[in-house]
């Protein structure tokens, strides 16, 4: 029975929240006899399972409902706004007893007279009455007396009114199936409920439990399986509500966290391949296998939990109505993109903040009737609320064409509440202004009306986006209306992210908050600079406050504290020399070469200066222990591919660090604030030149990372272009209309990534990063192009980038993973790089392999001497003399060693000092290359190579 | 207390009268075994910067994320070198559906002591040390204080969240 209850429970909140939004809908297309079908049905079938279950109360409600239903359908009365109030209130009722049976598993004593009568006396014909109608009561015992011969009468006239509908409702399932899967699910609950549920219930309420089950199956293979196991299929809906099932959430999570476990294993399996010497191990092929079927698995799994955002907002075009008669004013709600699905958690978390807008946006936004005819507009306001994947995310706009914002009262409001001061709000653009709605602490309705303006407002919306990991954003034009923008990620469970290492620690932070790496080093444009002991950073004319990750998380001491160093160099056994390079080497990379992440909080940008940039990884995120909950700037924790265990960063929190920095040296801290705002209708594009020299441009934010190929590098495979980046095989292809200059050297490349896939699209010149308003000033059919837009000045192409993925992802299904990872033909020489800097070592590594020599790389002594111990032999060891470990001391340590002394050793450095190059011809460093040129690194390998075979 | 209440109070703790011994410094400390999820040996444990001086980091037990906690720091044992230790064991302890690791300097058996060697806590033993046991063993030679995990673990999160 409790089974049952929940199950009825679960499926007639879902049908009332339908035929709230279908009702909204009818009222305005009154005509429309799919729509009153499809609504009669579901209040038809609430009061049929009340009946079944034993809920008088409920389905007396639902009957008189009904009964007023019917006639409209029969044409015997034409549906008006009160009828549908009428209806809208009756079914108020039933959720109210709804919440009430669930809570105390029966329903509320007392009667809902009042509501029925005059639910009856619309029926019978007669105008709605606000008051109680006392004529009615004859009428009304009839009613009843009817219901006391329950069983026999209520199934004859049910079964009488059903007849009709299959025809209607067939054509309207298909639609709806497309739409959302879900409502198919409240169809084969009903149907089952209604054909087989009062002959055979036991049975049903020992079935429904048990299906969950089946999903753990690859979807395809269990479909058929409960179509039969719910026995023959009467009706024409069933055929297609029996392709999908009701699975218990809860079961979805577990997969889902199983599912999570099965690709950080994968991942660490991956990671173990990749450091094997042997490539062509035997594991290679299957783990590939483990590694695409777990892939699968995954996107499968991630589907199971995507739902239409549309599920959110049903509930909104009953509260904008009733805003609407609230406010007297005239709403027209227009909902596009419903059908874009995300994480069914993220939904659960966006419904209130968006539900909290929407309702802003007609309460705040939309003037009423009598100053929209003054200012000349429609009388009917229109909120627009529409939702579109862009680059992973999920954009949600909700525009209205009111008022917009008015900036001079934020500025009273600001002022008044000491959020800033005049002088400040004087150098502050309109768009910075707006955004002050977001700050804690303010709300502008002059009036507060039953809907908004309690003091809890956009600050509440903003903190519970972030805390998904998403952002809003305001634009808003005085006169014209407001638009707010909401980019939230597609799901919760794994994120992309950075990982950046802090002296010996790695920490992740999530790719979304981080917009750009910046290297600062002092002989480049950017460097950082101290402005009254605070650092910033010039970036693009704008003054980026900077924190270091150091600082912060208290790792080692102050920059200048070198004794210490001297201590722990000593500790690990280095001599003197070593510690003077080391100090020397140290203070450089601390001073003069550092990254910088550039991340941002909503509008809030500033920079995290840490030692180093690994790779990007794919995380699943797990919450910290509660014994380090209090620590704000960790969000999780999770695994890494290699098992290790690392702290995810959480850009707020260390934001929240700057803030605290701020009350200190207020001015010089909001000064940085005030200038490094960005407009935000603007977007960093980037502008490159492809086929012809009008420039192109794509948004940034969609380019995974930028590449430059060396020509050699690209290979052709099947007729297609494609490259090896990272372990996997890259297809590149031209934009539309371009072809492959192949006389150059190298090939700037845009790499695109979606889902674990990326492709290149090669281009001929990387050209600019600007900051421009991306509107499509015409639009084109031309294919890979969305279309064209002023950027700086020049008419852009804006690149598609959808098409080039979907061109390259066919072939690259069928390419891309098939053969195992391809080795560098016919190795000639040994290469051993010790390198502790990721990008270097990625990139020298590639480049090197790529000239036709097996490469190894290390990143510490400790792991070469296992591969001295594992008996590999090197006849080159390029050496990074910049390593903070000290390659001289490595150098000295390894050619020492027998087994090593005829490898040659080779230092890479960048601008090398006349010290340097002195201390190298006494170091164990036979030659030296410029790390950064390639070709003199290929020119010193080559003759290394030359040499070799002369002397064999 | 007598020797029975002082019985019954171990009864409370763990239902069987089953005790890992594990040492710190030199002081032996006797854990629940039924609530022992794992013991293991020393591996690759992740420092947590900010974090209180007792947690060592979180380490990664077969895809599960496990606090670290230096039994002698938690403890205060100013004698114990538990946190230089290269061969610290790590004995993994489940409580509210969280992973802790309890960092020891060695593990040793598992013992089932008789209930008549019980006794409750001195009363001149150090507060900190009172709430986190049960009451004390008496063992050939040596002294076993009985940990009692909730209070060790209660006290640890909530002098966290006060601090």
């Amino acid at each position: 029975m409790d089974d049952m209850l929940s199950e009825f429970l679960t499926e007639t909140t879902e049908s009332i929240d339908e035929v709230d939004v279908e009702l909204v809908q009818l009222e305005k297309d009154p005509n429309n006899p799919e729509l009153l079908a499809n609504i009669f049905r579901l209040v038809h079938t609430i009061k049929g399972t009340c009946g079944f279950l034993g809920l008088p109360r409920l389905e007396r409600v639902a009957h008189s409902a009904e009964n007023i239903l019917g006639k409209v359908r029969d044409g015997d009365l034409i549906i008006t706004g009160d009828i549908v109030t009428l209806i809208l209130e009756s079914l108020d009722q039933i959720k109210y007893l709804l919440a009430e049976l669930e809570a105390n598993q029966v329903e509320p004593d007392g009667n809902d007279q009042g509501l029925i009568d005059r639910l009856d006396a619309v029926a019978a014909g007669r105008e709605p009455e606000p008051a109680e109608a006392p004529s009615t009561l004859p009428e009304v015992a009839e009613e009843r007396e009817l219901k006391e011969g329950e069983v026999s009468l209520e199934e004859l006239e049910r079964v009488f009114q059903d007849t009709p509908a299959p025809d209607t409702s067939a054509s309207v399932e298909p639609e709806r199936e497309l739409k959302e899967g879900e409502v198919s699910l409240d169809e084969l609950e009903r149907i089952f409920q209604e054909t087989e549920a009062l002959v055979d219930a036991p049975q049903a309420a020992e079935e429904a439990p048990v299906e969950p089950a089946a999903p753990e199956a690859p979807p395809a293979a269990s479909i058929p399986a409960p179509a039969e196991a719910k026995g023959p299929a009467k009706s024409p809906e069933s055929s297609v509500a029996n392709s999908t099932i009701r699975v218990n959430v809860e079961l979805l999570e577990n997969l889902m966290t199983t599912v999570s476990e099965l690709v950080l294993t994968r991942n660490q399996l991956m990671q173990l391949l990749r450091v094997q010497e042997n490539q062509d191990s035997d594991f290679a092929v299957p783990l590939q296998r483990l590694s695409h079927v777990t892939t699968d698995l995954q996107e499968a799994v991630m589907k199971t939990r995507m739902q239409p955002i549309g599920n959110a907002w049903a509930k909104l075009p009953r509260i904008i109505r009733d805003l609407a008669k609230d406010l007297n004013k005239k709403i027209n709600l227009e909902m596009i993109g419903a059908e874009t699905e995300l994480d069914r958690q993220v939904l659960e978390l966006i419904k209130d903040p968006l539900t909290h807008m929407v309702r802003n946006s007609a309460d705040h936004g939309l003037e009423d009737t009598a100053g929209r005819i003054a200012a000349g507009k429609s009388e009917v306001g229109r909120v627009i609320l529409e939702a579109f994947h862009e680059g992973g995310h999920i954009i949600v706009q909700i525009r209205d064409d009111g008022a917009g914002i008015n900036t001079e009262r934020v500025k009273e409001k600001v002022i008044s509440n000491g959020l800033a001061s005049e002088i400040e709000l004087a150098g502050m653009s309109d768009q910075q202004i707006v955004r002050f709605i977001f700050k804690p602490g303010f709300s502008t309705a002059e009036k507060v009306t039953s809907v908004s303006g309690r003091g809890v407002g956009m600050d509440v919306v903003r903190t519970n986006i972030e805390k998904i990991g998403g952002t809003v954003d305001v634009t808003s034009v005085q006169g014209k209306g407001s638009t707010f923008t909401i980019k939230i990620p597609l799901t919760l469970a794994i994120v992309s992210s950075l990982i950046v290492g802090c002296g010996n620690e790695k920490f992740a932070m999530p790719q979304i908050s981080v917009m750009e790496l910046v290297r600062a080093s002092s002989d480049t444009e950017h460097r950082i600079e101290k402005l009254n002991d605070k650092s910033v950073l010039r970036l693009r004319n704008r003054l980026l406050p900077l924190v270091d990750l150091r600082q912060i998380l208290n790792i080692e001491e102050a920059v200048s504290d070198t004794s210490a160093e001297d201590a722990a160099a000593e500790e690990k056994g280095r001599g003197p020399a070593a510690i003077n390079m080391l100090n020397k080497l140290r203070g450089r990379s601390r001073d003069d070469e550092s990254f910088i992440v550039v991340s941002h909080v909503g509008q809030y940008q500033f920079g995290i200066v840490v030692d180093q940039v690994f790779d990007t990884e794919e995380i699943v995120v797990k919450p910290v222990s509660p014994l380090l909950k209090e620590i704000s700037v960790f969000s999780g924790n999770t695994i890494l591919g290699d098992g290790n265990v690392i702290m995810i960063l959480d850009p707020n929190g260390i934001a929240a660090h700057i803030g605290d920095t701020t009350m200190v040296d207020e001015d010089a801290a909001d000064a940085n604030t005030t200038a490094t705002n960005v407009d935000s209708g603007q977007r960093a594009l980037l502008v490159f030149r492809a086929g012809g020299d009008e420039p192109k441009a794509v948004p940034l934010a969609l380019v995974d990372r930028l590449e430059d190929f060396t020509m050699s590098s690209l290979e052709e495979s099947n007729g297609e272009i494609v490259v090896q980046y990272r372990g996997h095989l890259m297809p590149l292809v031209n934009v539309e209309g371009a072809t492959r200059n192949e006389e150059k050297e190298r090939q700037p490349v845009l790499v695109f990534s979606d889902r674990g896939r990326s492709m290149g699209v090669m281009v001929d010149e990387i050209v600019d990063i600007v900051e421009s308003t991306l509107a499509l000033e015409i639009e084109t059919s031309e294919s890979g192009v969305i279309g064209n837009a002023i950027v700086d000045g020049n008419a852009t192409g804006i690149l598609d980038v959808s098409h080039y993925l979907l061109k390259c992802y066919g072939d690259w299904f069928e390419n891309g993973h098939a053969q195992p990872k391809v080795t560098a033909t016919s190795p000639s020489e040994k290469v051993l790089l010790m390198a502790e800097n990721q990008f270097l070592r990625v990139m020298l590594d590639s480049y090197i392999s790529s000239i036709g020599y097996d490469i190894s790389t290390v990143t510490s002594l400790a792991e070469a001497r296992e591969l001295y111990d594992a008996d590999v032999r090197f006849s080159t060891v390029l050496v990074d003399i910049s390593l903070d470990e000290g390659g001289f001391a490595f150098a000295e340590a390894l050619s020492s060693e027998p087994g090593w002394s005829d490898a040659t050793f080779v230092a890479l450095g960048s601008d090398a000092s006349p010290e340097e190059v002195e201390r190298m011809g006494q170091s164990a460093f036979e030659h030296y290359a410029e790390k950064g040129n390639r070709q003199a690194l290929r020119q010193v390998l080559d003759d290394l190579e030359g040499k070799e075979s002369v002397a064999a | 207390m007598t020797t029975n209440q002082a019985s019954d109070l171990f009864d409370k703790g763990g239902s069987e009268n089953l005790y890992l011994t594990v040492k710190v410094g030199d002081q032996p400390f006797g854990i629940p075994v039924l609530r022992v999820h794992d013991v293991s040996m020393a591996q690759k444990v992740t420092s947590v910067p900010l974090a209180p001086p007792e947690i060592v980091g979180a380490l990664n037990l077969r895809g599960r994320i496990v606090t670290v906690i230096d039994v002698a720091r938690k403890l205060k044992l100013a004698n114990a070198t538990t946190s230089e230790n290269k061969n610290a064991m790590f004995v993994v302890i489940e409580y509210e559906n969280e992973l802790y690791s309890l960092k020891v300097d060695s593990v040793g058996e598992v013992i089932s002591p008789d209930p008549q060697s019980f006794e409750s806590n001195p009363s001149n033993m150090e507060q900190g040390w009172r709430e986190v046991s049960f009451g004390i063993c008496r063992l050939e030679g040596e002294l076993l204080v009985l940990i009692n995990l909730e209070r060790f673990f209660g006290g640890a999160i909530q002098v966290d969240t006060i601090s």
